[in-house]
């Protein structure tokens, strides 16, 4: 049975691709039905797998040679990814019915969404580290795809681009890592690893940490490589949804997660680990506190909470960094997709044109703020719970300026997101927009997201099981009852944590009679809006590219007296190379 | 004896190798340069002839000996397809005026 779900998971979604694909665009209704369908089974398939989590591997694929063998280990990790990936990105699909309806290229989109989700599941449940690498670049090239979606338009296909080039960029991380694990070991197994890292020598295993650390940062839009998520914001709507909550910046949590008990012993890589969460957080807090654009908001939001859970994994909280990753797609989704609702309704992504749309939108007002309230941090929604044991595990394992850091981040958030808030749907209407309320199928993808907002904290009992000893046998995660771990989140550090987040809130409320404040971080303000100058080191790299590719043209002479002297060149050097190697 | 066999062809295989080498770095006129070719072509099956009479792998040189054969007449028969075409077209058979493909 086992061994069905898992399959089920990974080729449901990938036969979905081929149907839609094979349906045709002349036929949109059959489309969005062989969509929907596939991919709710799929979800159904994820949640049936959660209470089957365990250690042992259930598919093997002796490809043989080089390959290794596909194995597939259904541990509490990998399952509690895979079901996010296929009921969050099932809940994406059902809302893209509405959102993209009268799109001619359906049968694309569809398409590259299910092949995406499949790729995601593969990904997390695989434990064989090239096949894993496989599956991370096929994320990576479908998400180049469904950025670039409009694919008439220059700035779609500049940010699929760059997503596409900076995360193939920290995939040589992982094959790197992936090729290492295979000349010492002479296999790719992930599993023989984690039990016992010593397989391979220390000094090759710190390449391996900081490789999978640099794919991960890539994957998850971390500092200094977040500058792709927001671009990526040209995307569809619900391909954003996807993109932040199901599948794609999950991939590097969870690598350094499920790498965390082979390279915690690394020396300086849990501090890098923590130190590139910190960053991460703070500088896109404060880049979402300036920006104007409605899901540019948002995706800044993501790679801040992102890292948070980075953070998190670099303290070893590796439970409160999964936990915080469950809340965070759940809350996360439900933004994005009401959000998407709010841009459908009214044509514009720019939040200085909305305002006062509350009244016209009330059920997407009601989540929108659901899902707000739960990023700002505020009881009793789950990304309240999740935060403070994100920051509770920082406090006991992790340095004391880390903390205090991210204290401040969280105050940013709840700053940015009432900025958000109030600027979309409340005051006065601030332009001609009218907008109606979400269809049906929008309806039917929000209420479950909003549901969840509200009560998923409830599971982090059942969530420690999943992620304990029985399945993640080197992750030592105590079992414990929910109350257990809620009940350590009532203490002091919690109070001043809310007390900072309350801060966040009255300054906002007090905006005006903090203008003297304002003005003198004026320049702080000025650098986020320009993010930080990493826009303007990408240029320089991409224009700095170009010009020695063009260098370089005076070599490619095309005459033949010229090549053939190359090759009399390189062939000398062989020569000697092997008569010195012979000595 | 047997030695000094090997050395001899040894020998014709660098010659050969060289002639060729030479005529392809010097030469301008296209079929001087398939001429060339051919000569490089003939010490680089030598060479692997010899190797199979030194290490006893007598079959499998012949064989990839045979293989090169064949696709080396291919490239001279395209080769001079090319140069009378060229001639024809462009009425020059200097390989440096063929720049129609370059920016």
């Amino acid at each position: 049975m086992t061994l069905i779900l898992v399959a089920a998971m990974i080729l449901l979604p990938w036969a979905g691709a081929l149907f839609v694909w094979a349906a045709g665009n002349e036929r949109p209704r059959l489309q969005n039905g062989l969509a929907v369908t596939f991919s709710v089974a799929a979800g159904i398939c994820g949640l049936a797998m959660l209470p089957r989590a365990g250690a042992e591997v259930v598919l093997n694929f002796p490809v043989g040679g080089a390959f290794g063998d596909f194995t597939f280990v259904a541990d509490g990790l990998g399952v509690f990814l895979a079901a996010v990936a296929t009921v969050i990105g099932s809940l994406a699909v059902i809302f893209s019915v509405d959102y993209m309806k009268g799109e001619h290229q359906l049968g694309r989109y569809y398409a590259m969404v299910l092949f995406f989700i499949g790729a995601m599941v593969g990904l997390v449940l695989t434990s064989n580290l090239l096949l894993m690498f496989f599956f991370w670049e096929i994320t990576a090239l479908c998400s180049y795809a469904l950025i670039s979606f409009n694919n008439d338009d220059p700035k779609a296909v500049a940010g699929g681009m760059k997503a596409l080039i900076i995360t193939q960029l920290g995939g040589i991380g992982l094959l790197v890592g992936a090729l290492v694990l295979y000349a010492y070991t002479g296999s790719y197994d992930i599993q023989a690893l984690i039990a016992n890292p010593a397989i391979v020598p220390a000094g090759v295993l710190a390449w391996m940490a900081f490789g999978g650390l640099a794919a991960a940062a890539a994957k998850s839009a971390q500092f200094p490589f977040q500058t792709w998520l927001p671009d990526a914001m040209e995307a569809p709507t619900p391909i954003s949804a996807l993109i932040h909550a199901a599948t794609m910046v999950n991939a590097g949590v969870y690598l350094l997660a499920r790498f965390y008990p082979a390279f915690h012993g690394v020396p300086g890589w849990t501090t890098a680990v923590t130190l590139v969460g910190l960053v991460t957080a703070l500088l896109a807090a404060l880049m979402a506190l300036v920006a104007n654009d409605l899901k540019r908001v948002l995706a800044y939001s993501t790679v801040s909470q992102l890292g948070y859970m980075v953070y998190a994994v670099g303290v070893g909280g590796i439970y409160a960094s999964q936990f915080h990753l469950l809340s965070h797609s759940v809350f996360k989704a439900l933004l994005f997709l009401s959000a998407g609702a709010v841009i459908h309704a009214v044509g514009t992504r720019d939040m200085r044109q909305m305002g006062g749309l509350g009244k016209q939108m009330p059920l997407t007002r009601a989540v929108f703020i659901i899902g707000s309230l739960a990023l700002a941090g505020i009881p009793i929604l789950n990304g309240f719970w999740s935060k403070e044991l994100v920051l509770e595990a920082g406090l006991m394992h992790g340095p004391m300026w880390a903390y205090v850091g991210m204290l401040i981040g969280a105050g940013l958030t709840a700053f940015y997101t009432y900025r958000m808030v109030t600027m979309v749907f409340y005051g006065s209407p601030r332009s001609a927009l009218h907008g109606h309320d979400a269809g049906p199928a929008m309806r039917v993808a929000l209420i479950p997201l909003a549901f969840g907002a509200l009560t998923t904290w409830l599971l982090a009992g059942p969530f420690s099981r999943l992620l304990s000893v029985e399945s993640l046998p080197m992750h030592h995660i105590e079992p414990e009852n929910t109350w257990v771990i809620l009940e350590e989140v009532f203490s002091l550090p919690t109070l001043i944590a809310l007390l900072v987040v309350a801060l966040g809130l009255v300054c906002w409320w007090q905006r005006e009679r903090l203008a003297g404040l304002g003005q003198a971080l004026k320049g702080i303000g000025w650098a986020a809006e320009h993010s930080f100058g990493f826009e303007a080191v990408n240029r320089a790299i991409v224009g700095g590219t170009q010009k020695l590719g063009e260098a370089l043209r005076v070599t490619q002479t095309g005459w033949l007296n010229w090549n053939v002297f190359g090759i009399l060149a390189g062939l000398v050097v062989v020569l000697i190379v092997v008569i010195l190697g012979g000595r | 004896m047997n030695l000094s066999v090997a050395t001899l062809v040894f020998v014709a295989v660098l010659g050969l190798l060289g002639v060729g080498l030479y005529a392809l770095l010097a030469t301008r006129n296209l079929i001087k340069v398939i001429v060339a070719l051919q000569i490089l072509v003939k010490g680089a099956m030598l060479a692997l002839v010899l190797a199979g009479r030194l290490r006893n792998a007598v079959q499998e040189a012949q064989s990839l000996a045979l293989t090169v054969i064949v696709a080396d007449t291919i490239v001279a028969v395209i080769g001079l397809t090319l140069a009378v075409q060229i001639r024809q077209r462009l009425g020059t058979l200097d390989i440096k005026a063929l720049t129609s493909l370059r920016r």
